[in-house]
């Protein structure tokens, strides 16, 4: 998307605000006019060529008079700008968030989350500095034509003189500007970092501590740090060196007047109100100047912004940025309890934020006929070499194959009915950094079943998971819901059909009960029963505030094993058809985890498992076994077959014997 | 939300700042300031320029001074331009030198406090305090003093100025300029606390950012984007009415200028008037006076951001001396030294709560001899790890002692205790950086081929081989493309890579498969010779090689003994559960 683009959807947003906005600050920036005539007329009359008989009191009270009036204004233009920058801001925020959580989970960001910060942060205010100032580009021209209106009559070829230089400053800071945009990008490029070091550093205090990497982790810091300083400083005086040259106009443009009338006023047909006025309008000229000279700088650093923002959607177009979605920020509006749900949860309810649904992927839908550009853009950003650009180089390759439009599934998707079977077909994905994944896996998925999948680490068990779900894109391979092709497992692999628990599990700084719903409703008791399954009950019991217990920053004030049944009950409380874990049991003791799997056992009644396990009583009660090796399935079958015909289960089995 | 209060920053907190991270700029400084001082003479010689240009031209003085006055004028704006670009570009590297020095002294500050901090705070919140605070002191370092100390002088330069030309215009002056500043200051009192509370909700935004972005994989997978996005509008919603307060705030503080401004041309107006019709001065002098009193705005709106930068660096210096003052409740000891080799324990009546009314401990007592192997057995929560953090001291017991060798572990520098123990948890906590960064911890002493060689001998030989760049090779921070189990090795491959006299295995193998685990078996009994160890599981066979038994409920020692012993006595817990095992395995 071309920067003048992005300004130009964001402001159509909320163009009515926008426009308000605009209005009131062309009248700011025309106030001044008044001002600057009562100033000539001090001068006027003091030299006796007074032509307003208003006399020395009057011209004092008009000034205050004049002072206030744009007092007011300015007030209420402040109140207009913050309401349409924030929601412009928040606008950016919104739909970048929505889109992160529409990604392939396990790789949503290509960034570390604290570098996905500073992008959430300083690229969307820069935009949000960028559209604010727009404004003032038309503010300046209206006061431009007035004050020249007002000038060319009292002297024309001054006024030329003297306006003349001022375009030509423009122009050249506007070609200067294109330089800037570079310090511009590294500068934001070692910000990013250091608030990516900030960000390590206190989300790993326990590991650096253990380690006594204080000393080491700070000076890595410190370095980064200075980095960030020597950018910083190149940026600072490109902009400064411009600035200067828009603020110093005045002066030089006073000097021009001085030159220019010096013959003039000596022969008394330039008057010292006159110079008066040309040098006060001067001011506010250059004034004005800077500050559209002001809103280009933005508006570059802004196609900075704009391209880094983009780079988070991991190659999605820019567009997604600016849709138009609401922000409920009315003084009675509440958000929707499960608001902008996005793609996935709207198909189970056909009602109003369904239809939106289908809109925003309609829109998407026509997005793909822009395939083939994206594509190649996306090789384009590969040619360049980065990991990240080759990753998003081979996503725009996989998304260029023909693929069933989106919208078009909407509807057939819906009536996929409950699951009867579930079939993967040629799986495959390679992590971009080392080349490592699964390849060309396999598997069906009866209902009811309880399919374990076991092997080494790093063969790629938690992979085959997150490609099953959806949760990485796929290189090649499909998968079958019923016998039918699902388009983007992504946003179809979802509560109701199916629930997952992770092996780390994310928890966040809220209340237990809130980690575990995550929005849901409590019907039937269904909290209970996820509490109980995931023998969270007696933990709970033991918390003074029980399920409304804040458990602190990634659930920290949790041990291991909580955490990990609190995921347990995450993911029961969904009610699900296909539940996924993985490695659910690794942080219990024995007997919680004897309770744990008898629960579960008993309880999934019809629900379909897909488990990743190496335990013995997981690995007994299988319908079906799968053994991953190195990315590949090495075997699969029931235990007793597998007993007989792998060596590696047979070390895997016999490893959990020591157990007794 | 202490935020909230009315804070009074006293001058005392402002001087120690400047000490501490400004002295020892002060060469650049001195330079500064003499940039500076020139500024201001070409901007008070120059209305003296316009003055002469307007005299001589309204009495018909000579054309060629005239043009001569108008070339001086504008070299000396050039000139003028010239040097404040540099002054900016001085400053501005004075204030990121001083803000990065505070940065870095802030993390390490912050990096040295205990876990209970930690616990209650977001790493999104402690950005905004770390990185946004101290940026938002960055103008305060680099330009306060001296813009305000440049700014005064410009400001009574104009005024001597004003009284050599007439008394009557020199006072009024001056009293304009006392009560615009009075003013100035008086109406920055209502915007502070509303810029603190901006900045105190937008922390919780990031901070809240930042979690979501941790845990796509379990917000997506569960379908819980729309929670997500619901928390995301009720944080929104709740910050709009701050955000335009704190904007009112700005305007209030504009607005006053424009007012006290047109105030003080007015009250120019009348003054040079009346001087003007009683022929007391010349229309150069009316213009000189309307030039000065204009350029009195300069100094006075300069001190007015000033003071709003102030504002804002008010609310940040007081975030930042609270997180400065939060002291760690480990106090690190005098420096007892800690023998080497394999570490006896003593756990002397240890009572230890994370709250103050609960005890997670209840007088725990134990020891073990140096090289001794203790199994730590007991459910989810009954205080297994607890002991490794004390052990750490990420806390410290409310009653007892920990002594390791004989040396009450308070004694010892904490740099030392946790050299000489070692720690391997389930968390999974990989950093950005490459491999080599991973394993050492930016540790540049450990040599490369040291490193391969504990990865092959854990087992991870086949993943470093596929590594494109060797330890060179980039890790995302949180995993990654790094399997859980594989993160789990790369954690024991760092204590592999130091000498700790003890060895505590917290769950450290929980994520790994038998056969992984019995691979790595021989690496870790060589690790564990000539090391006292402990291993805290909940799973029977990780127990195996222990020479002896604890096992702890509710915080309390139920039973200790020799794991053989234990092992054949059909009463114990240790053969109960061994025997849950064996159920466990038949079912």
């Amino acid at each position: 998307m071309k920067t003048s683009t992005f300004l130009w959807r964001l402001i159509r947003y909320e163009p009515g605000r926008y426009s308000l906005n605009a209005l009131m600050w062309t009248l700011i920036s025309l106030a001044p006019v008044i001002p600057g005539l009562l100033t000539k007329e001090f001068f006027d009359f003091l030299d006796g060529q007074a032509s307003l008989g208003i006399g020395i009191g009057g011209l004092i009270a008009l000034l205050v008079g004049a002072a206030l009036a744009r007092v007011m204004l300015i007030f209420m233009g402040f109140i207009t700008d913050v309401h349409y920058r924030f929601r412009m801001g928040m606008l950016l925020r919104r739909n970048l968030l929505e889109h992160i959580l529409k990604e392939p989970g396990a790789r949503a960001i290509p960034v570390s989350p604290g570098e996905a910060i500073s992008h959430f942060r300083d690229d969307v205010d820069q935009t949000e500095e960028a559209v604010s100032w727009s404004v003032d580009v038309l503010g300046m021209l209206v006061f431009a034509g007035v004050s020249a209106y007002i000038l060319l009559r009292i002297d024309a070829q001054i006024t030329m003189l003297v306006f003349l230089p001022l375009v030509v400053v423009v122009t050249a800071a506007q070609l200067a500007t294109s330089r800037l945009q570079r310090y511009r990008a590294a500068s934001r490029e070692a910000t990013s970092q250091v608030t990516g070091a900030i960000s390590e550093m206190f989300g790993n205090v326990q590991a650096i501590q253990v380690a006594g990497a204080e000393a080491r982790v700070i000076e890595r810091f410190r370095n980064l740090s200075d980095r960030r300083r020597k950018t910083m400083l190149k940026d600072r005086l490109m902009t400064e060196a411009l600035d200067s040259v828009f603020s110093n106009t005045v002066h030089i443009g006073t000097g021009l007047i001085l030159l220019l009338a010096a013959y003039k006023m000596r022969a008394g047909t330039f008057s010292i109100g006159d110079f008066a006025l040309f040098v006060y309008y001067l001011n506010f000229v250059t004034q004005f100047i800077t500050n559209v000279g002001r809103f280009l700088t933005y508006f570059k650093q802004m196609e900075v912004a704009l391209r880094r923002l983009t780079s988070l959607l991991q190659g999605a177009p820019a567009w997604v940025l600016t849709l138009f979605k609401p922000l409920y920020l009315g003084k009675r509006e509440t958000p929707p309890a499960r608001a902008g749900a996005g793609v996935g949860q709207g198909k189970s309810t056909p009602s109003g934020s369904g239809e939106q649904v289908a809109r925003s992927a309609g829109e998407f839908g026509s997005a793909s006929g822009q395939q083939a550009r994206r594509t190649t853009e996306a090789a384009d950003q590969a040619e360049a070499g980065s990991p990240a650009a080759i990753a998003t180089g081979m996503r725009g390759a996989r998304q260029a194959e023909p693929e069933p439009l989106s919208h078009s599934a909407e509807g057939s998707q819906t009536e996929l009915g409950p699951l009867r079977q579930l079939t993967a077909t040629g799986l495959t994905y390679r992590y971009p950094e080392t080349g490592r994944g699964i390849e060309n896996i396999s598997l069906e998925l009866e209902r009811g079943s309880f399919t374990v999948i076991t092997g080494m680490v790093g063969a790629g068990k938690t992979t085959l998971v997150r490609a099953v779900l959806g949760l990485l894109p796929l290189e090649a391979g499909e998968i079958r819901w019923n016998g039918v092709l699902v388009e983007d497992p992504g946003s179809f692999f979802m509560p109701p059909r199916s629930a997952y628990a992770s092996q780390v599990p994310r928890l966040y700084s809220d209340t237990l009960n809130n980690n575990i719903m995550l929005g849901e409703e409590d019907v039937g008791g269904r909290l209970q029963a996820a509490v109980h399954t995931a023998v969270l009950e007696r933990d709970i019991g033991q918390l003074e505030q029980g399920l409304q217990t804040t458990i602190g920053p990634r659930g920290v004030k949790l041990s291991g094993g909580q955490a990990q049944r609190t995921a347990a009950a995450r993911m029961l409380a969904r009610q699900a058809e296909l539940y996924v874990f993985d490695d659910v049991s690794s942080a219990l003791d024995v007997e919680t985890e004897r309770q744990l799997w008898e629960r579960l056992f008993r309880e999934r009644r019809e629900a379909t498992c897909l488990v990743v396990s190496h335990r013995r009583v997981a690995l007994s009660h299988a319908s079906h076994i799968i053994v991953m090796k190195d990315g590949f399935i090495e075997s699969q079958g029931t235990a007793e077959a597998l007993l007989q015909q792998s060596e590696l289960f047979r070390q895997i089995w016999q490893g959990d014997a020591h157990e007794g | 939300m202490s935020e909230k209060r009315r804070f009074q920053t006293s001058l005392k907190q402002y001087y120690d700042l400047l000490r501490r991270y400004l002295l020892p700029q002060r060469k650049t400084l001195i330079g500064l300031t003499i940039l500076l001082l020139m500024t201001i003479a070409l901007q008070l010689v120059n209305p003296q320029i316009i003055r002469y240009f307007i005299d001589h031209a309204q009495s018909g003085g000579a054309m060629t001074s005239l043009i001569y006055a108008a070339l001086v004028f504008i070299g000396f704006s050039l000139f003028h331009q010239l040097i404040s670009v540099i002054a900016t570009y001085v400053s501005e590297n004075v204030g990121w030198r001083t803000t990065n020095t505070m940065r870095s002294d802030l993390a390490s500050h912050v990096l040295s406090l205990d876990m209970s901090f930690h616990k209650e705070h977001t790493s999104g919140a402690i950005i905004e305090r770390v990185d946004g605070d101290v940026n938002a002191l960055a103008n305060f370092f680099s330009s306060f003093i001296i813009h305000l100390a440049g700014n005064l002088l410009l400001m009574i330069g104009i005024i001597v100025l004003l009284f050599r030309e007439n008394w009557m215009i020199g006072l009024a002056m001056t009293i304009f300029v006392l009560g615009a500043l009075y003013l100035i200051q008086w109406i920055r009192k209502f915007a502070v606390p509303v810029w603190a509370e901006w900045r105190q909700v937008n922390a919780e935004m990031y901070g809240f950012l930042g979690e979501q972005l941790e845990g796509t994989e379990d917000i997506r997978a569960n379908g819980a984007a729309g929670f997500v996005m619901n928390r995301f509008f009720r944080l929104i919603h709740r910050m709009l009415p701050i955000r335009v307060r704190a904007f009112l705030g700005f305007a209030a503080m504009w607005n006053t200028t424009i007012l006290v401004f047109a105030l003080g041309n007015a009250m120019a107006f009348g003054i040079s008037a009346y001087l003007y019709t009683s022929g007391s001065i010349t229309l150069g002098t009316v213009y000189l006076i309307f030039h000065y009193t204009e350029l009195l705005s300069k100094p006075i709106e300069k001190i007015r951001t000033q003071f709003e930068d102030l504002q804002k660096a008010d609310a940040s210096i007081v975030r930042i001396r609270e997180l400065f003052e939060t002291k760690s409740r480990i106090v690190d000891g005098p420096g007892a030294k800690l023998p080497d080799g394999p570490l006896s324990l003593t756990f002397d009546e240890v009572g230890f709560g994370y709250e103050e009314d609960k005890r997670t401990l209840k007088q725990l007592s134990f020891q073990l001899k140096p090289g001794e192997v203790l199994g730590l057995l007991g459910r989810t929560g009954s205080g297994k790890s607890t002991i490794a953090r004390l052990l750490m001291r990420f806390y410290d017991p409310q009653e007892g002692s920990v002594e390791l060798g004989g040396v009450d572990i308070r004694l010892c520098k904490l740099g030392e205790l946790r050299k000489k123990v070692a720690l391997v948890t389930q968390n999974i906590e990989i950093v950005q950086g490459n491999v080599r960064d991973n394993l050492t911890f930016y540790d540049r002493s450990v040599p490369d081929e040291r490193m391969v060689e504990v990865l092959r001998e854990l087992g991870l030989g086949r993943w470093y081989d596929t590594l494109p760049s060797g330890l060179d090779t980039p890790l995302d921070s949180g995993g990654g493309s790094l399997s859980a189990g594989e993160a789990q090795l790369l954690a024991f491959a760092r204590v592999f890579l130091t000498d700790p006299g003890l060895v505590i295995l917290d769950e450290a193998s929980s994520r790994l498969d038998p056969y992984t685990e019995h691979y790595i078996e021989r690496a870790v009994s060589r690790l564990l010779e000539e090391r006292t160890c402990i291993m805290i599981a909940h799973r029977l066979n990780t127990v195996q090689r222990a020479d002896r038994i604890l096992i702890l409920e509710d915080g309390e020692l139920i039973e200790d003994g020799e794991r053989q012993q234990l092992a054949a006595d059909p009463n114990s817990r240790f053969s109960r559960m061994l025997a849950t095992g064996m159920e466990e395995v038949l079912a």
